[in-house]
Formats: C-alpha cells, sequence, structure tokens
C-alpha cells in the first residue's frame, strides 16, 4: 500500500494496513539547530521547503512518510503584487517596509517571527478601485496551462492537493484584522463584500482553468487562517455572508472534476466555524491545534460525524519534551484514529526545541498502529 | 441620553458617541457619569466578547467608538479633576511581533478608564523597567503568542526585581500559549484568557491599590 492510498483510505473511511507518519513541516530556526547539532546536513536546513527534494531527502532521514502540505497552484493572489520596498529605516533599526499585499511593516533585525504591521492601503473604496481591484482580476498568465496539462497526481506516491486559494484569509492579509474589522462593520458594507467577490471570482477562475487542463489532483485545499485561540476573528454569522457562497462554488467545481476531499488550513479554535465550512463543501480540517490553542477536534468529530475529517492534531509541544510525553499524545490520538477520518500529524510546523530524537521516535511509533 | 451612549459604544458607532458626548457636556453632563456609560456600554461589550456573543471586529469598532468619545471627554475630565483609574504599561515581549492581542486589551483596559503606556511589540525587559519608573505606573500587562517567546515575560519580571520596583508593581501576562500554571510558575501576579477578562482584572487590582493606598 503506497501513502497516497494510506491517507485517502483513511479519509474516506476505508480500510489501511498502518497509519502513515504525516508532517507539517518545520520552524527554519529548528532545522539550523539541528543541523548545529549535527543530526542533519546545513544544506537541508538552509534549502528546505514544503514538498521540495530538500524536505523529501529529511523524510528519510527522520522516518516520516510524507509533508501533508504537498501542494500545486498558480498566481491567485494579486497580480502584479505591490513591489517589495523599503519605506523608511527608523532609528532603532527597525524597517518600515511595503509588502507585496500593500501592507506596510515594520521589520526588526534579527527578529524572525512575524513583522508587526504598522499600516494598509486598502482602507476604502477609492484605494479598492484604483490600487486593489486591478490587481485582482483573471489573467491567462496566472495559470501555467502546459505545466498542468500533463500533470497528475496519480504519478505520485504521496497525496499532492490542487491550492484553491483563500477566500478571507488573504484580505485580512491586506487589511490587517484592524482594517478588515472596520471594512466589515463600517458604514460602506457593500464595498467589504465587493472585495471578498472580486477577489473570490479571479480565484474561482484560476482554480477553473487549472481543472480544464486536465490536471488530477488528490484533494483540494484553502488557506484561511481566520480564527485565534479564542474562536474565529469574526464573527461566524458575518463570515458565512461574506464567505460561504465563496466555499461551495469552489468544492462544487472541485466535485465536478472528481475531488471528492477538500481540506482548510486554519489555525486556532475553529469549532465555531466547522460547520459552515462543512456545509459549503470543506470536509478537512487541518491542522487541528490541539497543543497551543486548545482545539477540540475530537468534540466536533463526535458532533458532526464522519463528513468532518481531519489532519493534524497531535501536540507538537511534546517533541520538546520526552518520550513518555511522546507516548502519552500517541495513546490520546489513537482514541481519533478510531473514530475514523482522521490522519495524525504535528499541529503545526515543528517549533525550535524539538529534539531530533524524539520526532524520530514519533515517525517510528505512529508507523507501528495497525488499523 | 446615557443610555443611548452606552448602546451606541457597543454598536461601535464613533461619530455618533462623540457628537453625543460633545451635546451632553453642553447640556451640562458631569464628565465622569458620561465615562461611567461609555465604560458601562464596554463592559456590555467585554462580556459579550467573553461569552462569544461578538468578536473581535465588534471589539475593536465598539473600542475605537470609546476612543471617539473619550478625545471629546479628555478636557473635560481634566478640568473636572477626574483622574485615570490608574496606569498600565503594556506590550508585547522581546522577539515577538503579535500585536492584535495586545492592542485588544489595550482597548479593553483604556475602555475601564484605566490609561495606557504602550510600549508596541518585541520590548526588551529594561525598557518595561525604564517605563514603570517614568510612569509611575503600578500595572504592567505583557502578551507573548508564541511558545518561544513566552519565557521572556518571566525575564521582564526577573527586571523588575532587579531593578526594586517589583513589589510596586502587579504584573499581568497573557497570550494563547500562557497558562494559569505558565502564570504562577514565572512569577506573574495574574493571567486572564481574553482580553475582557483582561480589563475587569486590571479593573480590580487598581481599585485594590487604590483601597490600599
Amino acid at each position: 500500500m503506497t501513502n497516497k492510498e494510506r491517507a485517502l483510505n483513511i479519509l474516506r473511511y476505508k480500510p489501511v494496513d498502518r497509519l502513515p507518519a504525516v508532517h507539517f513541516g518545520y520552524w527554519g530556526e529548528l532545522l539550523h539547530e539541528w543541523a548545529a547539532q549535527g543530526k542533519i546536513p546545513l544544506e537541508l536546513a538552509r534549502n528546505w521547503g514544503d514538498g521540495n527534494d530538500y524536505d523529501k531527502e529529511l523524510d528519510k532521514i527522520i522516518g516520516w512518510d510524507f509533508n501533508w502540505q504537498h501542494m500545486r497552484g498558480c498566481s491567485n493572489g494579486l497580480y502584479p503584487g505591490f513591489e517589495h520596498k523599503v519605506l523608511e529605516v527608523l532609528p532603532d533599526g527597525a524597517r518600515r517596509v511595503q509588502t507585496y499585499t500593500g501592507v506596510i511593516e515594520r521589520v526588526y533585525p534579527g527578529v524572525t517571527s512575524i513583522p508587526a504591521e504598522d499600516d494598509y492601503q486598502l482602507k476604502d473604496r477609492e484605494a479598492f478601485e484604483t490600487l486593489y481591484r486591478p490587481k485582482m482580476q483573471y489573467r491567462p498568465e496566472r495559470v501555467n496551462r502546459e505545466y498542468f496539462a500533463s500533470f497528475s497526481a496519480d504519478t505520485y506516491d504521496v497525496p499532492v492537493g490542487l491550492h484553491l486559494g483563500s477566500v478571507l484569509g488573504d484580505i485580512r492579509n491586506m487589511t490587517s484584522v484592524v482594517g478588515m474589522s472596520y471594512l466589515m462593520y463600517d458604514e460602506d458594507e457593500t464595498l467589504f463584500a465587493d472585495i471578498v467577490d472580486t477577489y473570490a471570482e479571479m480565484q474561482y477562475q484560476c482554480v477553473e482553468e487549472i481543472l480544464k487542463t486536465g490536471a488530477k489532483f488528490d484533494f483540494g485545499h484553502f488557506w484561511e487562517d481566520i480564527c485565534f485561540n479564542n474562536g474565529p476573528l469574526v464573527s461566524p454569522a458575518k463570515f458565512e455572508e461574506y464567505c460561504a457562497k465563496h466555499y461551495k462554488r469552489r468544492t462544487e467545481l472541485c466535485r465536478k472534476y472528481g475531488i471528492d476531499l477538500v481540506s482548510l488550513d486554519c489555525d486556532g479554535v475553529i469549532g465555531q466555524l466547522i460547520p459552515i465550512w462543512l456545509e459549503n463543501g470543506v470536509n478537512v480540517m487541518f491542522p487541528l491545534e490541539v497543543g497551543t490553542w486548545g482545539d477540540q477536534f475530537e468534540a466536533a468529530r463526535k458532533q458532526y460525524g464522519p463528513a468532518l475529517r481531519g489532519v493534524g492534531g497531535v501536540d507538537k509541544k511534546v517533541f520538546a519534551q520526552d518520550k513518555a510525553a511522546v507516548d502519552a499524545e500517541i495513546e490520546r490520538i489513537k482514541r481519533l484514529v478510531d473514530l475514523g477520518g482522521f490522519l495524525p500529524c504535528p499541529d503545526h510546523r515543528l517549533p525550535p526545541g524539538s529534539k531530533f530524537e524524539l520526532v524520530q521516535y514519533y515517525a517510528e511509533e505512529i508507523k507501528k498502529i495497525r488499523l | 441620553m446615557f443610555e443611548e451612549i452606552s448602546l451606541l459604544i457597543q454598536k461601535g458607532k464613533a461619530k455618533d458617541v462623540a457628537a453625543l458626548v460633545t451635546k451632553a457636556l453642553e447640556e451640562g453632563a458631569h464628565p465622569s457619569d458620561l465615562l461611567n456609560a461609555m465604560i458601562a456600554g464596554m463592559d456590555v461589550v467585554g462580556e459579550k466578547f467573553k461569552n462569544n456573543e461578538v468578536f473581535v471586529p465588534e471589539v475593536l469598532i465598539a473600542a475605537r467608538a470609546m476612543n471617539s468619545g473619550l478625545s471629546v471627554l479628555r478636557p473635560a475630565l481634566q478640568a473636572s479633576g477626574v483622574k485615570p483609574l490608574g496606569k498600565a504599561v503594556i506590550c508585547t515581549v522581546k522577539d515577538d511581533m503579535h500585536d492584535i492581542g495586545k492592542n485588544l486589551v489595550k482597548m479593553m483596559l483604556e475602555g475601564q478608564g484605566i490609561e495606557c503606556i504602550d510600549l508596541g511589540v518585541d520590548v526588551a525587559p529594561e525598557r518595561v523597567v525604564e517605563a514603570v519608573r517614568e510612569s509611575g505606573a503600578t500595572l504592567v500587562c505583557l502578551s507573548a503568542l508564541l511558545t518561544t517567546t513566552m519565557m521572556r515575560q518571566k525575564d521582564v519580571i526577573d527586571a523588575l526585581k532587579a531593578a526594586g520596583l517589583r513589589d510596586k508593581v502587579k504584573v499581568m501576562v497573557g497570550g494563547a500559549p500562557i497558562t494559569q500554571q505558565f502564570a504562577d510558575e514565572i512569577g506573574a501576579d495574574c493571567y486572564t484568557k481574553d482580553a475582557a477578562s483582561a480589563a475587569q482584572a486590571a479593573r480590580a487590582i487598581l481599585e485594590q491599590q487604590a483601597a490600599q493606598a
């Protein structure tokens, strides 16, 4: 049985021989830690990326079967993006930078965490019409038809997904949470709907163009990141009002082309948005952050039944502890595995401090679980 | 009119709040009564936020409305001798750039009539010490989103101890990976799960400090 068959069979409630050892990549600092400890070659730390050759090499060294983030897609963001440029260097050494999304970030030297948002440009109708709408249009050059015409996930022994884009997360990245909030609730609510609909139409056309080439995929995949430790960043009612139809449209398109599994990457506590996603065709939640954020996938799985699948749900913090902690976590997730439709995977990228031997141990142990 | 101001805060109607506060002042309303009406509005928003009845955007627009009203009210408050409930130094700790949670807490604290000295993100312990010294703040609020930066909260507490200021301030901690157990381990005085609870806890701490003074 291949790892593709194992993963897809689990998500389709079909028999498998054993669990595959699935991961969601690493923080760059961790790979450099491991390289400094002599666990992995520095070249892998420097060049690693989701699904690339270095990722596969690392899989062999650690014992992973594959990285869930194995996607293909196109230029489905702002096109062209804003020019990435330094606007100002501040006295403390921080740089004010205009990013690809038009947001102005404050980047501090030596800090590897995400930059601080300083300002944003998508504030009103004029900014949308002049700066953003032209960059949100579908253009043929967004999709490499030649590549997709000869692409088939069937030639891979791991699941390969089609990236379906993002309904709200990308727009949040253009406005910041504060800006998105003001746009959603201010007097001109039609503007926010217009932004969401314009962007979604472009992304729909991108997905359609890819699928029309005859390319085959194992699953579709959205990225959102619209929740935090206390639940959704926006009210479920507003989320449904603005976004539901766009999930439905894209997932229906996937099904028309034979893609029955659609996963969605959303950090944080996602429980309140699950019913909206589920009703609109998204049926695999990822990465189920049980550790840092306390997400409760088990309860949701019991509530919504087999229609709801999950990938993730393994507390990544145990890899900084000891074998007993890893054993206890494996024991805990066996309950979820027994429910079916659940593929265990660390609940986000492995952070600095994760012990190489414990990660190897986990990968080895998870593969021993027979189903 | 006070009830209307409270409702407008809850709905996040910034312009309407400013207009109504202006009108109320012109008609002779006492600034502290208006402030209390605004705080009452934010209290309702905070309670609904805790109960998942409203979400981050509603809190943000309510806080913006609160600030709009405060900008009109502040000169009148000063003129009538009404002082803020207390002062808090607030920041996201060193090496951490996340500011949404910190900003939410700041807005909610201001909504309780607490003056905030916002040091921003990626703040070194010595800057917190300096800000406490300069401002005389009696409350320090520390945010960390990452498991890799949460220990920086302890660094700040250690720096306050080293500077001889630990007994003069209460330290509140928060952020996604923070738990009550972690707060206890690093010697923080208070941990809250969300911004609304943080504002209530801050008010209780400052009121207790005022009562003991």
